[in-house]
């Protein structure tokens, strides 16, 4: 049963980020994309990060997507025509090129993947024997909780303030050409 | 019962996935979906390594910070984006080529 | 420098020198503002004071002087310049002054009115700074320097009508032929200095110079230096071979010929052997007797024939300048000298008073508006009438140039024969035919100079429908120097005895030991039979010409021979002139299809080269950079395709680089 629900969100997420990249229509496009980031959050789930899959949903689908959206529909003029034209292919033609370099890196990674499995990293294994690894019962929230706050909190700060960076630039530039 | 390389392959393919947006995109916002799909397939595996770490939570803690840095990064993008719209009148970035020869 | 400023007879015949020279050159500034003259003739008349009063008198029978200034040096050789002042160089140049000055007297009014005159002035005072430089050099270099101006100043005053033809031609020969002699000159002095190393008249031939201290003149090299200036001085001095340029140089103005003849260019050649007298040997002053004999009685044979009356008077300059050299030829150069000074004042009397002549037949020719020849005696005669006192300088001047006792020609004349007769019998055998030759000579010059005066001042005028009374006597400005030349042309400005040369205050200042025995019977013999001769030539000429009883065909070879100058022209245009225009001709040919054809021909082997060289490098090397070139830019073309600007691109390319490592480390 867990593994045909894995499965199932595997599936959604790799065929919706097919389609992402496929489309022609751009609004389309985007859309799919937050169907892509859900089935993300939900193989999070499956890797016992229940906490990361909110976070995933609250900021990209709260924050990240809209913001996209609005980019997408300041910016570009052809939405009207992108909206209205509806093309006679559903798909784009895939670029032969760059078609031939990502399957070379799926091939390199799957190649690695398979290597990998051979032998498993001497921490991972020594963690499993101790039973030292994350329990579908653990308060992962209140672990994540005491970690930002004691071993965590310099990156934590420095991300924080990073944060506070980026926002004040893209603020920064997308003000009004005239206000300068 | 669900292993490591499910998770692994599954972050393979969309992080390809991806790849093949930023590489093939006519549409700056399309290489910047691309971009977040990457960092998904990321943060993908932080999570999947992260859960044989129970003593320090790595995986976790740099998966979120790997989300917020995407959010940052996307917030800059974007206005990036909307300049070069403004300077351009376009967001294809075929049509960019200030850095040509 | 302080004796330049002090009267010394070095700096005076310094200024003698350089007052004709400042005369041609402010002539030169003023060019056509000033034709009077007066500024030559006052540069020549103060140029005559200085030289009698203050150079010839304090050197004459005094110590030679002399003053050296260093001039330049190359390597060890200097090469000085300096003045030289002993009794020939005062007395040349007192005798080319004193010449000087009646000619520039009688130009301004023989040549007034002509359009060129500021030319005349100009050139006629040049023409005396060179000569008279030439007088004082105390070296051979510098002689040669000042030998050079004659020769150009004559070159200038002979084609002086340079719009005539003939004067044109005239100068050119008159150059030319004065070239054979300079070479002579310059090979001479290029000998003498190889062998002493240095040109000073002084070091050379003075007292204790290298000739006094007895070195051996008969080596071959000594031989050919004497030969070599001999030749300077045949050219300048119209010696037989190389004397056709003197009777064409008549084509100059008439006063211009009587200094040329008396005393300045033809002089030149005479001062320049007696100067370096010491070095000939007894080979070369033979050849030097033997050639001024033939050249005396060649000139006075042509002069038997000629109708221009500047010519015959050219021929006997020739002739007499015959007597000099064989008075040089003999040793007897001081003898030589003596006929020069006084044939000086003669000669351009003569010639001041052929230039009134033609003067006035020029006039008469110009108001009759005839065509014929002023200077042709066959259009002359019964002048005496007209013209009495220039017929009585003329007739002077002609006794003078025929020897007759009581004149100065009969002194220097017979100075060189008797001497020669002395030579002759010294040395004996066929050495006499010198002497003998010389008195033959003396005996034509009588006849042709009476020819001439009976021609041209006996019987009557032969132009018979002209209006004679046109014909007046010459202008005083004209008879004023040539009297003064006509009391020169007397014995007593020379010796008080008019019948013994010996007692010539020239000779002895000149003071020349004679190697041979002085004969005294020879003295009283030797003018009687000149004189005689003489008078015999003078009543067969008088008979002939005056009374008109012409015995000979005027057609006859002889005759035609000698008015003809002997075909020397004619010879010299055959031989030189045409085998000069043949070896031309062959030298075109040869140029054209031997030499243009190496050329042509070279050419085109270069050309066909180039041609191939032109494939080779068109199809080959450029082929080869082009395919290099063409390669890089292939390349470039490919590499900048990668250069798009395409931020996907550069992006794809890093990904590849990197899928390309990883492929690499795995399969490693």
């Amino acid at each position: 049963m867990e593994e045909v629900i894995f499965y199932a969100f595997a599936a959604l997420a790799i065929g919706s980020a097919l389609l992402v990249v496929g489309l022609k229509n751009t609004a389309r496009a985007l859309f799919l994309f937050f169907i892509v980031l859900f089935a993300m959050a939900g193989l999070f789930l499956f890797a016992l990060a229940d906490f990361v899959a909110i976070t995933q949903i609250l900021i990209y689908v709260g924050g990240v997507l809209i913001l996209m959206i609005f980019a997408f529909m300041l910016s570009n003029k052809e939405l009207l025509a992108d909206l209205q034209h509806t093309s006679a292919r559903f798909l784009s033609l895939p670029n032969a090129q760059s078609l031939l370099l990502v399957l070379g890196f799926l091939g390199v990674m799957l190649y690695g993947i398979a290597e990998w499995q051979e032998n498993t990293p001497y921490w991972i294994t020594e963690n499993i024997r101790r039973g030292n690894i994350i329990q579908p019962t653990d308060n992962n929230i209140n672990q994540l909780g005491v970690k930002f706050m004691t071993q965590y909190v310099l990156p934590f700060e420095v991300v924080s303030i990073f944060l506070l960076m980026a926002l004040i630039g893209a603020a920064h530039l997308s003000r009004k050409e005239e206000d300068r | 019962m669900i292993t490591l390389t499910h998770f692994l392959v599954v972050s393979a393919c969309i992080f390809c996935i991806g790849l093949y947006a930023v590489l093939s995109k006519r549409n700056a916002i399309m290489i910047l979906v691309g971009i977040e799909l990457m960092i998904n397939a990321a943060v993908l595996n932080l999570v999947a390594f992260g859960r044989y770490d129970k003593v320090n939570y790595g995986g976790q803690v740099f998966a979120l910070f790997a989300i917020v840095l995407a959010a940052a990064a996307v917030a800059v993008g974007l206005a990036i984006i909307l300049n070069v719209y403004r300077k351009y009148k376009t967001i294809n970035p075929d049509n960019i080529t200030d850095l040509r020869d | 420098m302080r004796d330049l400023l002090t009267i010394s007879p070095v700096s005076m015949s310094i200024l003698v020198v350089l007052l004709p020279l400042l005369a041609f050159v402010i002539q030169a500034i003023l060019g056509k503002k000033s034709t009077s003259g007066m500024i030559s003739l006052i540069a020549i008349a103060a140029s005559t004071l200085i030289s009698g009063g203050f150079v010839f008198t304090a050197v004459w029978d005094n110590p030679t002087i002399s003053t050296t200034y260093n001039w330049f040096t190359i390597g060890d050789k200097t090469f000085t310049i300096g003045i030289l002042l002993n009794n020939l160089s005062v007395l040349m140049q007192f005798i080319v002054c004193i010449i000087a000055l009646p000619v520039h007297i009688y130009s301004r009014s023989y040549m007034k009115g002509d359009p060129g005159i500021h030319r005349y002035w100009m050139y006629l005072s040049l023409f005396c700074f060179a000569m008279l430089g030439l007088t004082i050099s105390k070296n051979l270099f510098m002689m040669y320097i000042f030998w050079e101006l004659v020769g150009f100043a004559s070159y200038l005053l002979i084609g002086f009508w340079f719009t005539k033809e003939a004067a044109v031609q005239a100068n050119k020969k008159a150059f030319l032929v004065n070239r054979i002699g300079d070479l002579g000159f310059l090979i001479g002095i290029a000998i003498i200095f190889s062998t002493f190393g240095t040109l000073d008249l002084v070091d050379l031939f003075g007292t204790d110079g290298f000739f006094a201290q007895g070195i051996d003149k008969n080596t071959t090299w000594m031989t050919v230096a004497g030969i070599a200036f001999f030749l300077g001085a045949m050219a300048k001095s119209a010696q037989f071979p190389l004397h056709v340029w003197l009777p064409d140089a008549m084509e100059g103005p008439t006063s211009v010929s009587s200094l040329i003849h008396a005393a300045t260019m033809v002089a030149a050649g005479v001062f320049l052997l007696s100067s370096i007298f010491p070095l000939f040997n007894e080979t070369v002053l033979l050849i030097i007797a033997i050639i001024g004999t033939i050249t005396a009685l060649s000139s006075a044979f042509f002069a038997l024939g000629q109708y221009d009356i500047k010519k015959i008077l050219a021929f006997s300059t020739i002739s007499q300048l015959g007597y000099m050299m064989v008075g040089v030829g003999i040793g007897a150069w001081d003898a030589a000298m003596f006929h020069l000074t006084t044939h000086a004042f003669f000669k351009c009397l003569l010639f001041l008073c052929a230039g009134a002549v033609i003067h006035e037949m020029a006039h008469l020719k110009a108001h009759e508006n005839q065509e014929f020849d002023p200077q042709d005696l066959r259009n002359m005669g019964g002048l005496r009438r007209y013209m009495p006192k220039t017929f009585t300088l003329m007739a002077i001047a002609s006794l003078a140039l025929a020897g007759f006792p009581l004149t100065s020609g009969y002194l220097s004349k017979d100075a060189i024969v008797i001497t020669a007769w002395e030579w002759a019998l010294h040395h004996g055998g066929l050495y006499l035919i010198i002497p003998v030759l010389l008195v033959v000579v003396s005996i034509l010059t009588a006849f042709y100079i009476g020819r001439l005066i009976f021609k041209a001042f006996f019987g009557e005028f032969r132009l018979k429908d002209l209006n004679v009374t046109h014909l007046h006597e010459a202008p005083h400005a004209m008879l004023i120097p040539m009297l003064l030349l006509g009391i020169g042309a007397l014995f007593f400005i020379f010796s008080w005895n008019p019948l013994s040369y010996a007692d010539a205050g020239i000779l002895q200042g000149l003071s020349v030991a004679y190697p041979f025995a002085e004969i005294h019977a020879l003295h009283v013999i030797i003018p009687i039979i000149l004189t005689c001769g003489s008078l015999i030539a003078w009543w067969i000429g008088w008979r002939w010409y005056s009374k008109g009883s012409y015995p000979l065909n005027p057609h006859s070879r002889w005759i035609q021979a000698s008015l003809n100058q002997g075909y020397l022209n004619e010879l010299y245009h055959k031989t030189f002139v045409e085998s000069t225009l043949a070896l031309a001709q062959i030298s075109y040919w040869f140029d054209r299809y031997v030499i243009d054809g190496l050329v042509n021909f070279s050419a085109t082997a270069v050309r066909s080269l180039s041609t191939f060289s032109s494939w080779i490098d068109r199809y080959i090397v450029d082929g080869f950079v082009n395919t290099v070139a063409g390669t890089t830019y292939y390349i470039g073309h490919l590499l900048r395709w990668i250069q798009n600007g395409r931020l996907q691109n550069y992006l794809g390319f890093a990904f590849t680089v990197v899928l390309i490592g990883i492929i690499y480390l795995i399969i490693r």
